[in-house]
């Protein structure tokens, strides 16, 4: 009887189990971490706090691309003097800018009793203020006294209100409570003997994912009040933050990233080999792509595959000359365009901020592109071409190759080469159509271009069937959840979330690809907050374990 | 396999069956004065004609000629405004060109030129046209009219080192004034059509040069439209015949920018003949017709201090203008009113936007009001 | 890596010795007799040694055959061929390294990057974007450049600012500096002290900034409390550039010592309309914002900005092209057509002969500055490297080293060394304990030694 029973409840179980499509895998995250601030984040902070007037200019050090996001890269990026040096530069001239004359009276809110001398009670409401988003955190009674106190001195030291409290702001602007985006934890109520991150900790990685920037009032309320502790309240800011305007700026720097797009403004053409090519050709090009794939993905909910075959597309002067198509506004502004039935040209691959950015300055590259799409969009690894290559046996000094593909057709024969030529000359092949400008072409140095090409067993004539190819990838799908997990928690991927992620890729498969449903996902789960205790025990966890 | 390429040739294509027939734009980058001159001035046997400064040079004593000039110090330029003002009372000659009375123009004396065969007939009078001598094509076409190029063709500042045409280009290649747009209409095979419209518009939208000054093609060009209707419209029928497209003649609106002179030509019995490249993205050619020697007059007269650079003489010009005109006698007075004119011109692949511009005098306000509301939120 | 007593190393502390028929170096303490209580100075002239480092980074080597004859001893005499031309009139400030060999233990050749990793921080990497250690350059500056308003100057003429050949670790690497006038502005802009001015006023501005930037400093131990062991090592770097940073403006607030080799320069900014000047990969663009860097560089140094500093002329993959040819310096290497009567690529072997010049300008900038009885020269040691020998396959044998200067008369020059197949980091090893880093052996695996080159020692 008890047997019956059992397996009887055992099977409903199961079914309702069943029904519910599986649950998320758990994780446990990583340890506490400190990444530090990525350039767009920076920006995007010091224009939600002083607004966009302030001016920004400095070199930040660069990243290096890691999991393929440089905001993984951030997570483990050093601050080398002549970086710190250049920080430094910029906290000066933006905390300049703050409090000159143009900008004090609406950035500040209150007014010095003499502006020749310190003023402690304005100092300390602008600094708290000002402070409490800057450190995404309310600053602690005895961190607000020594910057007011700082300021003070300052003031005095320099002869001036606004000099002193410059001063101050600047060196928040270097803090590293500033500069570094810093995971607290806290002991977990809920589990005994766990750790969870704090609410700010957890407010500021929902803001950064969804937002690419600091969280906001709201955000730093709902914080302050424990709401963020609570599923409901945690899913309310989430489902806030998601239904923004300010939505499109986040996930714009999130493909941002994935694009690698970061470099594409300096891109360099040869202006004698491709005059049409200009800076404005290069930054339109960014825009072009970047608004493509936020109709698709945000402004329809649609398809993520999508942004592989959609003829749609935005033109600018600039890119009208290269494309070949007409514009409505010449002088500025971008037209909606469709690329017509037979034009190769659709989706994201054939854009010039895909064939351009994967170029030599003055010829394409089948090869660069072929790594770039099986790199950035497929997450496939390539391996780097080995040492000891010898092209000597096969360059017939006779006959020098006109076309990449005579060009490329002897990594085909040297088995040295085959290996990993074969993952991306193929599809790179396929494009030869579109040069290196991102221009449409039919022949190479008066020969006609062969163009068929291949991914992963799909075959193609010209660069018009990739992105069908890149539409039945099934890596093309995983690969967006893969990254979109790693740019959320800004770290590398650790291998107890595999599991969770290989989740996600299916439930993106369920939810027909649509990119808000797995942003939500990811911002309301468990996974994205959780953390594992540091290997070393800091002297404050073990203080406040009971 | 899409089309079998048909893309390839950057043209939207589909099968012959269902022909739709497609437009080609231009946008015209150079346009000159179709003049053959020679290395020697052989066409000008009398040599090339005195400028105005040399004339008022001559007609003053030496102690006159040392005080205007500084004793030979002061630049053409600087003596130019003193210079023109030659007439009996103290008129500027060039706009009030009979206030004196010059040698005569010399007259271009070869026998070659570019141009076409406007009048059909041996320079004799007919009701529509006044007797003159005829030129013969360079490729030897006998019955060539182009009696503008036998008024300024020894006009020093009309020659191709003369600089007026040279900046008249460079004047619109920098400022995209007087912009022209040849739209071909129906036409249904680029390389043979025996029937295609050519249109002329103006453009509003400034050249798109690279990083070496060239023009470079595939930009857009919205038209120039007022009160809903563009400005300029002319059309003229066609053909193409192995690449070349020529028009029947018709009567032409031209926009003309050049030397701070801004006016719309009107040409009359203009016809083109423009040879189009394989790839549709450049073109050249010449355009023929009359010119009023009204409307050379005002440019002529209106071209100011340039002429201390090169030679020209405006009342000159005015009488022999008048005298060698060829075409179009004036019903009352009998006397020719036009002049036989060709003009070389090169162009490259434009997309000429029609629909967007229908709504740029509108666009102006908008402009006009976010300028205010910038200007107002920058306070 | 061990490490010493730190004092500089000369040549009379090394003792020579002869095993096996192989000469052997043995680095001891610089004897206190030579030097003044802190060991800042020869105490018989009260000086202080004024050594400076650099390096100077070309891309894609040489011409095998047409650069320098080879050797098969050390000797005197350095033949440079068509290809290095240039550096013949240069030939008394130069010692040439071939025939030093980079073997990766079976660590992939990770093109063009490996072959400049090796060879500066002493290990092979293993991956493509991995540095793992620090770069010589670093070393060298953690020990004399303690006070000096920039720790080191990074420049690169190549236009690409994150190839920068100087790095601390995979993930702490700063951005070379691509313009020319923000490397100006950096430099002599306002912040600037001039020592040959008469009057110096400590700037206000410059005593809040250091106490602002010490308040942040006391931010650390409260941070570290919340951090895991990995991120305190990444926050105590950052730490220890906000110090880097106090350091600078405590220099600039003592007055400078009159210096007469310091002249500010002009500043690069053109007049016109076209106030930047372009920044790129066509050769021309290169080498004039080269020549212009080198100048700025050899200034600062000469002005004490700065005791080290890392130029690059070429970027490691360098993309360096003439305009309208749709073939950079790199693709040529691979792709041209090797000349069957002159037995080399000949438009790579042309880009190679500019880069030589360009390595001629540079030591020019120096030379032309004078520094006591001599030139800036004397005083400094630069270690010119590349990542490859014959660019075409990418070769880690023989990849050739340039020194440039006497470092202060403690080395010989015009030397052509050669390696007989040891481990290039011979020449880091030895550069670096010339310019007094206590270390007497440097590299991992088959990369460490500890041989100093000896024979160039004075």
């Amino acid at each position: 009887m008890h047997r019956g029973f059992a397996s009887l409840l055992l099977s409903l179980s199961l079914l309702v189990l069943a029904a519910c499509g599986g649950r998320a895998p758990k994780t446990s995250g990583a340890e506490p971490g400190a990444r530090l601030l990525t350039e767009p984040q920076y920006r995007s902070i010091i224009a939600d706090v002083f607004g966009s007037q302030i001016t920004i200019g400095g070199t930040f050090d660069p990243l290096v691309r890691t999991n393929g996001l440089l905001t993984v890269g951030a997570s483990l990026a050093r601050v080398t003097p002549a970086g710190f040096e250049q920080f430094d530069r910029m906290a000066r001239s933006i905390a300049a800018q703050v409090t000159d004359p143009a900008h004090r009276d609406y950035l500040i809110g209150c007014a010095p009793q003499d502006v020749a001398r310190p003023d402690d009670r304005c100092a300390e409401q602008f600094l708290g203020r000002v402070g409490r988003f800057l450190f995404r955190r309310p600053l602690e009674r005895e961190e607000l006294a020594t910057r007011v106190a700082e300021a003070r001195r300052a003031a005095v030291e320099l002869g001036g209100f606004y000099d002193g409290l410059a001063a101050s702001l600047g060196g928040m602007l270097v803090s590293p409570s500033f500069l570094f985006v810093i995971d607290v934890v806290e002991p977990d109520p809920d589990a005994r003997g766990s750790m969870r991150l704090d609410a700010y900790s957890k407010a500021s990685r929902l803001s950064f994912f969804l937002w690419g920037t600091a969280p906001d009032e709201e955000l730093l309320r709902a914080a302050a009040q424990g709401e963020l502790h609570d599923r409901r309240g945690l899913e309310r800011q989430a489902e806030r933050l998601l239904a923004a305007p300010r939505m499109e700026a986040g996930l714009r720097a999130f493909f941002d990233d994935m694009m690698a797009f970061e470099d594409i403004a300096r891109i360099e053409k040869d202006s004698i080999i491709y005059p049409a090519f200009s800076a404005a050709v290069a930054s339109d090009a960014r825009e072009q792509t970047l608004r493509t794939i936020m109709r698709v993905v945000l402004e329809e909910n649609g398809d993520y595959r999508d942004i592989f075959t959609t003829r749609k597309t935005y033109v600018s002067g600039a890119l009208g000359r290269i494309y070949h198509v007409p514009v409505d506004r010449p002088d500025g502004g971008w037209t909606p365009y469709e690329f017509p039935e037979h034009d190769p040209r659709a989706g994201i691959v054939t854009h010039v901020s895909f064939t351009a950015l994967h170029s030599h300055a003055g010829r394409s590259s089948p090869t660069l592109r072929g790594r770039a799409l099986r790199e950035l969009l497929l997450c496939q690894k390539v391996p780097d071409p080995p040492g000891n290559v010898d092209f000597s046996k096969f360059n017939d000094p006779h006959s020098p190759a006109r076309t990449a593909r005579e060009r490329l057709s002897v990594h085909a024969l040297q088995p040295a080469c085959a290996g990993c030529h074969k993952i991306t000359d193929p599809v790179g092949l396929g494009m030869e159509h579109i040069d290196g400008a991102g221009q449409l072409r039919t022949a190479e140095s008066g020969v006609a271009i062969d163009a068929r090409g291949s991914l992963d067993g799909i075959e193609f004539a010209d660069v018009g069937g990739i992105g069908p190819a890149m539409h039945d990838n099934p890596a093309a799908p995983a690969c967006l959840v893969d990254r979109m997990y790693a740019y959320a928690t800004a770290r590398p991927t650790q291998r107890n979330e595999r599991k969770y992620v290989k989740y996600l890729e299916r439930e993106f498969a369920r939810d027909d690809y649509r990119v808000p449903a797995l942003l939500h996902k990811i911002a309301i789960s468990d996974a994205l907050y959780a953390v594992r205790p540091p290997v070393e025990p800091s002297p404050a966890f073990a203080r406040n374990t009971p | 396999m899409r089309g079998a390429f048909c893309w390839a040739i950057l043209l939207p294509c589909a099968t012959v069956a269902t022909a739709a027939p497609r437009t080609l734009g231009f946008v015209i980058t150079t346009w000159n004065i179709a003049a053959y001159e020679t290395r020697f001035a052989d066409e000008c046997p009398l040599g090339l004609n005195p400028g105005y400064d040399e004339l008022w040079w001559r007609g003053l004593s030496k102690p006159d000629r040392a005080k205007f000039t500084d004793n030979g110090l002061k630049s053409r330029l600087e003596r130019y405004f003193v210079a023109i003002r030659r007439g009996p009372n103290g008129e500027d000659v060039c706009m009030n060109p009979t206030s004196v009375k010059d040698p005569p123009l010399m007259l271009v004396e070869g026998e070659k030129s570019y141009g076409m065969d406007l009048d059909g007939k041996d320079g004799v009078a007919t009701g529509k046209s006044c007797p003159h001598q005829e030129f013969t094509g360079l490729d030897g076409t006998p019955g060539v009219d182009n009696q503008l190029y036998r008024l300024l063709g020894c006009v020093y500042g009309f020659r191709s080192y003369g600089q007026f045409e040279a900046n008249e280009n460079e004047n619109r290649k920098s400022n995209g004034k007087g912009m022209t747009l040849i739209e071909v209409t129906g036409v249904d095979d680029v390389r043979n059509d025996p029937d295609v419209r050519v249109t002329i518009y103006r453009a509003v939208d400034q050249y798109t040069l690279d990083g070496s000054g060239r023009f470079l093609p595939y930009g857009s060009y919205r038209i120039d439209v007022a009160d809903g209707k563009p400005r300029y419209s002319s059309t003229l029928r066609g053909k193409i015949v192995d690449g070349v497209l020529t028009t029947e003649p018709g009567d032409v609106n031209l926009p003309f920018y050049g030397n701070y002179t801004y006016m719309n030509r009107f040409l009359r019995d203009l016809r083109f003949r423009i040879k189009l490249a394989d790839d549709a993205a450049s073109a050249e050619g010449m355009a023929a017709g009359y010119l009023g020697v009204d409307q050379l007059m005002f440019y002529v007269g209106g071209l100011g201090p340039i002429q201390s650079s090169a030679p020209a003489n405006c009342p000159s010009i005015h009488v022999a203008a008048y005298e060698i005109a060829d075409g179009h006698p004036d019903p009352k007075t009998g006397r020719c009113t036009t002049l036989s004119s060709a003009y070389n011109f090169k162009a490259v692949a434009a997309f000429i936007v029609h629909g967007e511009s229908q709504r740029y005098a509108d666009g102006w306000f908008d402009r006009v009001r976010r300028f205010i509301s910038d200007l107002r939120a920058s306070n | 890596m061990t490490f010493l007593i730190p004092k500089a190393v000369s040549r009379r502390s090394v003792l020579r010795g002869a095993i096996g028929g192989t000469t052997v170096g043995v680095a001891l303490p610089f004897l206190d007799a030579f030097l003044n209580d802190n060991g800042t100075a020869l105490a018989a002239t009260g000086a202080p040694l004024p050594l400076r480092f650099g390096t100077w980074y070309w891309g894609l080597g040489h011409t095998p055959g047409h650069a320098i004859t080879p050797k098969t001893r050390t000797s005197a005499g350095i033949d440079f061929l068509e290809e290095c031309k240039a550096l013949k009139p240069h030939e008394q400030y130069l010692n040439y390294f071939g025939g030093f060999n980079m073997p990766l233990d079976g660590r992939s050749n990770y093109t063009h990057f490996s072959g400049w990793v090796a060879s500066r921080t002493g290990s092979a990497p293993s991956s493509n974007s991995e540095i793992p250690a620090p770069t010589l350059d670093l070393l060298v500056a953690d020990q004399i450049a303690k006070n000096t308003r920039f720790q080191t100057l990074d420049v690169t003429a190549a236009g690409i600012a994150r190839e920068n050949y100087s790095a601390r670790s995979t993930n702490s690497r700063a951005a070379a500096e691509a313009s020319p006038e923000k490397l100006y502005q950096r430099i002599f802009g306002f912040e600037f002290a001039d020592p040959n001015k008469a009057d110096f006023k400590p700037d206000t501005r410059m005593v809040v900034r250091k106490s602002v930037l010490s308040g942040i400093g006391e931010e650390r131990r409260t941070l570290f409390r919340k951090l895991g062991s990995s991120d305190r090592a990444r926050l105590d770097e950052y730490f220890t550039s906000i110090r880097q940073l106090e350091n600078q403006l405590d220099v600039q607030l003592q007055k400078p010592a009159p210096n007469q080799a310091c002249a500010i320069p002009v500043s690069p900014r053109r007049d016109g309309p076209e106030q930047n000047m372009p920044q790129g990969l066509e050769v021309d663009t290169v080498i004039a914002n080269h020549r212009m860097m080198a100048q700025m560089v050899a200034m600062a140094v000469a002005c004490n900005q700065t005791k080290v500093f890392n130029v690059v002329f070429s970027d490691n993959f360098s993309h360096m092209r003439r305009p309208g040819q749709t073939y950079t310096h790199h693709l040529l290497t691979h792709e041209e057509t090797q000349d069957k009567e002159l037995g080399y690529q000949p438009v790579a072997f042309w880009f190679n002969c500019r880069t030589m010049e360009g390595l001629a300008t540079f030591i020019d900038a120096f030379k032309n500055i004078r520094e006591g009885s001599g030139t800036l020269l004397d005083n400094m040691l630069v270690f010119a490297a590349t990542e490859t020998n014959y660019a075409r396959v990418h070769s880690l044998d023989g990849v050739p080293v340039f020194t440039i200067g006497r470092a202060g008369g403690r080395i010989k020059t015009g030397l052509h060394v050669v390696g007989n197949g040891d481990p290039i980091t011979r020449v880091g090893l030895t550069a670096m304990q010339v310019m007094g880093v206590p270390i007497d052996s440097w590299g991992t695996q088959s990369l460490r030694t500890s041989k100093t080159i000896t024979e160039i020692l004075a």
